[in-house]
């Protein structure tokens, strides 16, 4: 599995070879998506970590031992439902089951089948859909 | 027996209407005799709330002082018409913002509705008896003269279905259509639709009575691309796109929940309308029409990826609203609304409601739309005529 996660180091930590030790010893493969970090005043970095979910954990443990502050990136579909008008154009374009119209002709959205893909972003004529920035959770 | 229009008010007024939905009237025909059903229920309502792109508003901003005849006027940034005298205008629904082209005419005539502050700029040349040469001011709802609806064109009469046979992605005002036939998407309450229960219009004329954006309000004219020579199916329901009705209404009067400005996806604003129009069961001719259920109601799908969207198929409502469509290729293609038929039947109920309150009445039309009239293409030519 793939998890993002901001980093956010002291300026000790800065000092450290943090990324070489999660490879070596956590078995995750790293990408760094974004690194803002300079010796001497601290800085974050957004990574990217595959491997096994109890890999993952590991890291994480690891990370926030040694007193990385540790917050996953999380990327979610925003649905201002109060505004809805029931058209169900959204559901032209949603193959993951995530929107769909009842027998009573009411838009239902479950959040837990939406794969972001943001289809939906463009077909709502209320404008109602949004892809949240990556936020820390 | 059959009814007439006076007599069906005399009921209203004495409490004893029998009013339904024209969903509910096309269930009650499945069990019941036409001539029976005919005698016990007088008005059938039919709804609808879709996009109408053919829709706007006359504003009337009061004089100012001293005198300006407006040019070059905008609201919140939207261009109005400028050609109607000194202070009166038009905004058309799908008119766009020159800042922002997800803001048109019809959030400019929502935020009208709602109460809210509009920017009005206006130019004017600066004439003796207007000599004022720029304003830049707000009006709200109350600040205005008049300010009602007037919409050229619209509840569709069997709207067709949408879907692309190309490689990418078409958006659409039928919405975003996906690539190699993977879905349709139709603009219509079916059998709950107004001019599908009244096929020949042989109730609904000028004069016409009917519920318009949550108020009372008006059939002025037909529609703009009024066509009475498509194809119809036994029970005279036209396959392709018929006819169309021009209203009118009290802006003033109505609310947001049943007027709604709508943005889609590189196409531009447009705006969903809430219309419903009371039908008055006559005779069991007039039943026959308003037993109309989806099954029975077949359109067009036409592509939409290629020149004049030429049909690819047809089916019926029922089909359409199942979820899915099966081609003649035997592909199974995902099917979508795009107006909404949960408001369609608030607005039906809302109007059954008004009529056993009283507090409306059916009114004959003054006069009957055309019956042979169709859609002239606008075809290139050289010169004119000297």
């Amino acid at each position: 599995m793939k998890k993002r996660y901001a980093l956010l180091f002291s300026p000790t930590l800065v000092e450290q070879p943090i990324v070489s030790k999660l490879a070596r010893s956590y078995d995750v493969d790293i990408n760094i998506l974004n690194a803002d970090v300079a010796s001497g005043r601290g800085g974050k970095l957004i990574v990217e970590l595959s491997g096994t979910e109890q890999d993952l954990d590991a890291s994480v443990i690891y990370l926030s031992e040694i007193g990385v502050i540790v917050s996953e990136m999380v990327k979610e579909l925003l649905f201002n439902q109060d505004e809805c008008i029931d058209c169900g154009a959204c559901t032209a374009v949603c193959s993951s089951g995530a929107l769909w119209m009842d027998a009573e002709a009411r838009l239902q959205f479950d959040v837990s089948h939406c794969v972001v893909c943001g289809l939906c972003v463009h077909a709502c004529p209320m404008c109602l859909f949004e892809v949240s920035h990556e936020r820390e959770a | 027996m059959a009814k007439t229009v006076a007599q069906i008010n005399e009921k209203i007024n004495k409490g004893t209407v029998v009013v339904v939905s024209a969903e509910d009237f096309s269930a009650m025909a499945k069990e019941k005799d036409l001539k029976e059903l005919s005698e016990e229920v007088d008005i059938v309502t039919t709804a609808t709330f879709g996009p109408m792109c053919s829709s706007g508003a006359i504003i009337n901003f009061g004089h100012w002082s001293p005198g300006i005849r407006m040019e070059e006027i905008t609201l919140n940034g939207v261009n109005a018409y400028e050609g109607l005298a000194a202070v009166d205008t038009y905004i058309g629904a799908t008119s766009e913002s020159k800042f922002d082209a997800r803001y048109g005419g019809a959030n400019v005539i929502e935020e009208l509705i709602d109460g809210k502050d509009v920017r009005l700029h206006a130019r004017g040349k600066g004439t003796d008896c207007y000599p004022t040469k720029e304003i830049d001011t707000y009006i709200n709802k109350d600040t205005i003269n008049e300010f009602y609806l007037f919409n050229p064109r619209n509840a569709y009469q069997n709207y067709a279905a949408a879907t692309n046979s190309t490689n990418r992605i078409k958006y659409t005002y039928m919405g975003s259509l996906l690539p190699r036939f993977s879905n349709i998407t139709y603009s219509t309450s079916g059998e709950l639709s107004p001019l599908l229960n009244d096929p020949y219009l042989r109730t609904i004329g000028l004069g016409t009575r009917i519920f318009l954006g949550g108020t009372e309000g008006y059939v002025v004219w037909n529609g703009t691309q009024f066509n009475t020579r498509r194809e119809r199916t036994a029970e005279g329901i036209p396959t392709l796109p018929g006819a169309t009705l021009a209203v009118i209404g009290d802006a003033k009067q109505m609310s947001r929940e049943y007027i709604r400005s709508a943005y889609y996806e590189k196409y531009g604003v447009s705006m969903f309308v809430g219309i419903g129009i009371p039908i008055p069961v006559l005779d069991e001719k007039m039943a026959a029409h308003l037993a109309i259920s989806n099954e029975k109601i077949i359109t067009n799908i036409l592509d939409y990826g290629q020149d004049g969207h030429p049909s690819v198929a047809t089916c019926s409502y029922s089909q359409l609203a199942s979820g899915s469509v099966t081609l003649s290729d035997g592909k199974k293609v995902k099917t979508a609304p795009l107006s909404s038929l949960a408001k369609a039947r608030e607005i039906a109920e809302v109007l059954a409601s008004w009529i056993r309150e009283k507090r409306f009445f059916l009114s004959e039309p003054v006069h009957m739309f055309p019956t042979d009239s169709f859609v002239k293409p606008l075809v290139p030519r050289e010169g004119g005529e000297k």
